[in-house]
């Protein structure tokens, strides 16, 4: 089928469609069955029976539905697949797949898998061999042609690198294996960039594959290049690799935990920069240990940080105070550092600027010019630079006039030396340029910086270690010392330009830099017992999706020099000690992201995201679906119904409802009238009653409710809403202060979990209201009632307070109206309460109460038939023995129910006022 | 025998033919809510039934109507003795003849009256039934005397209702619940009146046959057709297999085509019943079972009682 983009996978089950006029003939001959309708004055119309009364045939164009809904089943178990054309490849020879695995492909990951997958399910489909080669995972014997099913198990296997490999070594093995697999096609998933050999590579590939299919992302790599603790932000640079349109986002900083710090927002425009800055207090700045675009999952969007990175408290005390700006090196050394630092300059006439400083928390400290002999002054820094911290010297007249200070790193010759002056023989002294072991190296040292005096070292064995700077004739300019963990430096120069022209160079800026960047590293990664130049071992290691993780096992230990790049051996992530890492980064400020070139070169470019084949099976099985909803309305129609239930006009909203229904989940509906009938029950309070499944015991609850309601509202302050019928399995019981529960003895005991609720309800201040209905047929010392016994075996599994009858003096009894008993239809039954303390001295209370409410009423008059009244108010159900008098009891006794629920043991108290005022007046 | 097919357009089970005891409340509810049904004074007159209806003349009855002097040779007990007491002679109290007129109900329980459709509110034959009952009711707390034709004596009982109704199920246990569909009565006597109910789906040469031997004797009375909506509007349509009780079977494909023969035809038939009634004296009616029972009994009351127009 090659005029059509369409294959099959099992073409075979095509064939099934042969027996399509079997089918045809079957539909034909079982119409949908009649509707029967039983119709009495048939026999007046029965002999208008006409030739085409009875549609022996099926409507043509069912027939054509279910035909095609049969067809389109077919067609879909036969595994069509749509393949566009610009996708079409050979069909034959193998198929090799060289795939991209460094950080840059991992962004767009799924995709590259996905157009791997596309072309090796459809070698595997046409029984080709394929090989998968990863750049960064070179097979050693060489790449061999497997069964595209291995391939594909291969190609699964490969996760990105948080590095970029190399891709000339693959072209070895690409070569060996195009040579033996002669119509071999090649495609490469390209991330499009240079990386370390891309176009070399590239110009190899085209010479020995002319013609493979190259896929690549066209919208290209983003990255971090760098970040750079400022003054008051923190920025992170970003770059990406083409300027394929406006691209706007947000760099998320982290700590070491992975706690969010704060977002930045950055925006390419149209450019291939952007920044994102993060305007954060220094401490917490200091806290970032990762910066990543969010959005962007790769090893290259995302940027480590690690102590070097940290800006650091630098404190700075000054020989001199009160000098005009220029003359003065507190100026020079101030403006050299804020834009990398965190400045704290001692207070003017403080009595110990060092001591304050200290306790500050500086990490480096600046002595200009000042005599650090005083015991107490070095006491301090000595135990300052053993616990790590830097301290950085520069000289100076007092320093030089100062005879005990010995708190440098060299041997000091006792007297300045003064070139290019009257009394020198020698002009001033330019720069040499750094040693390699100098932390400064790198640095250029330009020609116009000259020194014109210093204070000069001895030359001792080790100086030349300990010095850092030099000036052209080789005099130390700049030396420094390990001392403890931290490190003394001293400036042989004023930081002031009195000596030398130095702090007006940017030079300075970038040695004190280096000083102050190098003494966070310095004070953090030494340990006791490290050596300084030993390897850095791999801590945590990046995947090329960006993701921290333990290191593979090919991580090998850094140097502690660094390495310009992550490789192989080396991933992207974090190196050395937990206390203090050292990032490796996978991308940084060296690197660029150079868009491969492939102009000119003869390969088939496509784009990753592209056209892939369609697997047609599952919209065809939709389709097939609907087609059959389709014939099913089709029969109801035909049979008639359809203008019977819904009428032609209310067809097309039924149907829109119909559609709406599926749109709509039941479950957030349900969930919405249960909230809005427990925000109603919340929002009034209102009587409630158990529904014990028999309708009669029901009725009467309800209507017993009801006027229990009515009456409430009409004699006292409180107007409850209308009852209401509870399910104590599933309704929330906490709204309802009174629950009324009318025993039903021959109804089932509710479920065991009912009784944990109501154990619940009770203990959080509700109040059951169970009645047993049967003050009639108790007898004393008899056996229990079935009403009896069906509450006690529902009792038993709750924890309840011992129970007594109610005393004539309760307070149940004196909450509203002053009564007897609790009346009901009966009015002679016994009800039964928490039992109260035994009464103690004080008899005759007027009413009696224990702490609180008691949680169960147990009652036995039929209360709510003896609350149920008639439109006139009077009793509904007759009553024992009866009368007006005995319903306006009942109601009573409902009312001060309501009040005990509501109120507690107010009442027991307030039965006192009277004495209480008595006792409080004069 | 009525097949439950579908909740829509079936038979009722004939069990829901009996007149259980809702029927005979609804009945006795229905006849309360209407004055007692008292038949035209007119017709009572020739009627040896004591009744309401007083004929100007002596004879049995209630109220007062003449003294007569005492014809000697009388019984004794004859002669009222505080009239005789005022002078010197024997007077005869007399009453005046006050006569009861007949009205004998009849209702169709055959199987085709087992039907109901969505549409009607009752089944044909609960509210035929119903009707029957009420109007019996009616008619003896009018003071007048009702029967089932061809079922039961007359009787003046007031509970009419329940003892017609015994005498229903009795007749459907003999019957084995089988009913006539027209009633087969002897001739009635002169005067006397009949109340027909049924939805009449016999032919009309059968119901003119039925009406002239009973009415042979000058009896006169009125036929009333119930029917169910459906039965009027033929709201069927697509492939439709209609059924009856005899079990005729009908396949239409399109069953809309036959509204407009079937309403034809009907239209026809009801002519053809009101013509033999007609012809007979007597009134006939319709009556949809989404009617309102209450309208169908006080158009039966008029037309019972308001004959003396004709």
């Amino acid at each position: 089928m090659n005029f059509l983009p369409l294959s099959f996978a099992s073409p075979w089950l095509l064939l099934v469609l042969a027996g399509a006029p079997l089918l045809y003939l079957l539909l034909r001959v079982t119409p949908p069955p009649p509707r029967r309708v039983a119709f009495p004055p048939l026999r007046l119309i029965l002999d208008l029976k006409k030739p085409d009364a009875t549609p022996a045939r099926t409507p043509l164009w069912l027939l054509i539905l279910r035909m095609a809904l049969a067809a389109l089943v077919v067609i879909a178990m036969a595994g069509p697949l749509l393949t566009p054309r610009g996708a079409v490849g050979a069909k034959s020879g193998s198929l090799v797949v060289l795939v991209d695995d460094g950080w840059p492909a991992a962004q767009d990951w799924r995709l590259r898998v996905e157009a791997a997958q596309s072309r090796l399910e459809a070698a595997a489909r046409d029984g080709r061999p394929a090989a998968v080669l990863a750049f960064s995972e070179l097979p050693k014997e060489g790449l061999t042609a497997q069964d595209a099913a291995g391939a594909l198990n291969r190609l699964r296997a490969i996760k990105p690198k948080a590095f970029l490999p190399a891709r000339a070594p693959a072209l070895d093995a690409i070569s060996a294996f195009l040579k033996a697999q002669k119509s071999a096609r090649v495609v490469w998933l390209s991330d499009g960039l240079e990386d370390a050999d891309g176009a070399a590579f590239a110009q190899r590939l085209a010479a020995l594959a002319p013609g493979a299919e190259i896929l690549r992302d066209l919208r290209g790599v983003q990255a971090i290049a760098g970040a750079d603790n400022g003054v008051a932000t923190l920025d992170a640079f970003l770059v990406r690799s083409t300027a394929s349109g406006p691209f706007a986002g947000r760099v998320r900083a982290l700590d070491a935990k992975g706690a969010s710090l704060g977002d930045g927002d950055f925006d390419f425009a149209n450019g291939l920069t952007a920044k994102a800055s993060f305007d954060l207090p220094v401490q917490l700045r200091n806290e970032i240990a990762r910066l990543e675009i969010l959005g962007v999952h790769s090893a290259g969007a995302v940027k480590l940080l690690d102590a070097g990175s940290r800006r650091r408290r630098v404190g700075l005390i000054a020989g001199a105070a009160d000098e005009p700006p220029l003359l003065s090196s507190l100026h020079y050394l101030r403006d050299a550092l804020s834009p990398f630092a965190d400045l704290r300059v001692a207070k003017p006439g403080a009595a110990d600027p060092a001591g304050q400083l200290l306790d500050e928390g500086v990490d480096v400290l600046i002595l200009a010019d000042v005599n650090a002999s005083a015991p107490a002054l070095r006491k301090r820094l000595d135990a300052f630079l053993a616990s790590g911290g830097t301290v950085l010297r520069f000289a100076g007249p007092r320093m030089a006039a100062a005879r005990d200070d010995d708190l440098f790193p060299v041997r000091l010759r006792r007297g300045g030396r003064t070139l290019g002056g009257a009394m020198s023989w020698e002009s001033p002294k330019p720069l040499a340029s750094f040693d390699e072991s100098s932390p400064f190296f790198g640095l250029t040292s330009p020609a116009e910086v000259t020194v014109s005096r210093q204070v000069l070292a001895e030359p001792d064995e080790g100086l030349n270690a300990r010095t850092w700077a030099r000036l052209a004739d080789g005099t130390p300019l700049v030396t420094a010392e390990r001392r403890g963990q931290g490190r003394l430096i001293l400036f042989h120069v004023t930081a002031d330009p009195a000596w030398s022209n130095l702090p007006l160079s940017g030079l300075f800026v970038a040695m004190l830099k280096r000083i102050v960047d190098r003494a966070g590293i310095v004070a953090k990664t030494t340990e006791p017992g490290a050596n300084p130049g030993a390897f850095l071992p791999p801590l945590r290691i990046l995947d090329g999706f960006g993701a921290l993780g333990a290191p593979p096992a090919e991580a090998k230990s850094l140097p502690a020099g660094g390495l310009p790049a992550p490789d192989a051996s080396h991933p992207a992530g974090l190196y050395g000690s937990a206390a203090a890492p050292r990032a490796l980064n996978a991308f940084d400020h060296g690197m660029k992201l150079t868009p491969l070139d492939f102009s000119g070169l003869a390969f088939r470019l496509g784009d990753l995201a592209g056209p892939r084949p369609v697997d047609l099976r599952a919209p065809l099985l939709i389709l097939a679906f609907l087609l059959a909803l389709a014939d099913a309305l089709a029969s109801v129609w035909l049979g008639g119904r359809w203008r019977k239930q819904v009428g032609s006009k209310k067809a097309g909203a039924i149907l829109a409802g119909l559609a709406l229904l599926l749109a709509l989940a039941p479950p957030p509906a349900r969930a919405q009238n249960v909230g809005q009938r427990d925000m109603e029950a919340a929002l009034t309070t209102r009587l409630a009653y158990v529904v014990t499944g028999d309708p009669r015991v029901d009725r009467i609850s309800r209507e017993g409710l009801q006027s229990l309601t009515e009456t409430l509202a009409r004699r006292t302050s409180f107007s409850p809403g209308d009852p209401r019928a509870l399910d104590p399995a599933h309704d929330e019981l906490a709204f309802y202060p009174l629950i009324y529960w009318p025993v039903a003895p021959d109804r089932p005991q509710p479920a065991p979990e009912v009784a944990r609720r109501i154990e619940a309800y009770m203990k959080q201040g509700g109040l059951v209201l169970f009645d047993t209905r049967d003050a009639d047929m108790q007898v004393a010392g008899g056996p229990p009632t079935p009403a009896h016994a069906w509450l006690q075996d529902f009792l038993k599994n709750i924890d309840l307070p011992p129970l007594a009858p109610a005393p004539p003096n309760h307070v149940v009894y004196r909450t509203f109206y002053i009564l007897e008993g609790l009346i009901g239809r009966a009015e002679n039954g016994p009800t039964y309460l928490e039992a109260l303390p035994p009464e103690t001295g004080k008899e005759n209370r007027p009413a009696l109460a224990g702490d609180g409410v008691s949680p169960i009423i147990i009652a036995s008059n039929d209360l709510a038939a003896g609350w149920a009244s008639d439109s006139y108010g009077e009793a509904l159900y007759p009553l024992d023995p009866g009368g007006p008098r005995q319903h306006e009891l009942a109601l009573r006794g409902g009312v001060n129910v309501v009040m005990y629920a509501l109120t507690g043991n107010y009442k027991a108290d307030q039965v006192h006022v009277r004495e209480l005022l008595e006792r409080l007046g004069p | 025998m009525a097949r439950k097919l579908g909740k829509d357009f079936s038979f009722l089970p004939s069990a829901a033919a009996r007149p259980d005891h809702d029927k005979r409340v609804q009945a006795l509810d229905l006849a309360r809510r209407l004055p007692a049904l008292a038949l035209s004074a007119r017709q009572a007159a020739a009627s040896a039934q004591a009744g309401l209806h007083g004929r100007r003349r002596a004879g049995v009855g209630e109220n007062f109507w003449q003294f007569r002097p005492f014809i000697p040779g009388e019984a004794a007990q004859n002669v009222d003795w505080r009239r005789s007491a005022r002078d010197d002679r024997l007077y005869v109290r007399q009453r005046e003849w006050e006569a009861a007129q007949v009205l004998w109900v009849w209702a169709d329980l055959s199987g085709s009256m087992n039907y109901r459709s969505d549409h009607g509110a009752q089944s044909k034959l609960d509210r035929a039934l119903i009707l029957a009952l009420a109007l019996a009711d009616s008619t003896v707390r009018a003071g007048e005397r009702a029967g089932w034709l061809g079922l039961t004596r007359l009787s003046a009982a007031r509970d009419i209702v329940d003892s017609l109704a015994v005498a229903l199920i009795a007749q459907e246990r003999a019957s084995d619940g089988a009913f006539a569909d027209l009633p087969q009565a002897a001739p009635l006597r002169m005067r006397e009146k009949a109340a027909l109910i049924g939805d009449f789906l016999v032919d009309v040469a059968d119901f003119a046959a039925c009406l002239q031997r009973l009415s042979a004797q000058g009896a006169r009375g009125h036929a009333l057709m119930i029917f169910d909506p459906a039965e009027e509007d033929f709201p069927f349509s697509g492939q439709t297999e209609f059924y009856d009780e005899a079990g005729d079977l009908l396949r239409a494909g399109r069953a809309e085509d036959y509204a407009a023969p079937y309403q034809a035809r009907l239209a026809a038939h009801r002519e053809a019943l009101a013509a033999a009634a007609r012809a007979q004296g007597w009134t006939f009616a319709l009556h949809s079972t989404a009617r309102p029972a209450s309208e169908a009994l006080l158009n039966l009351r008029l037309a019972l009682t308001a004959d003396g127009a004709r």
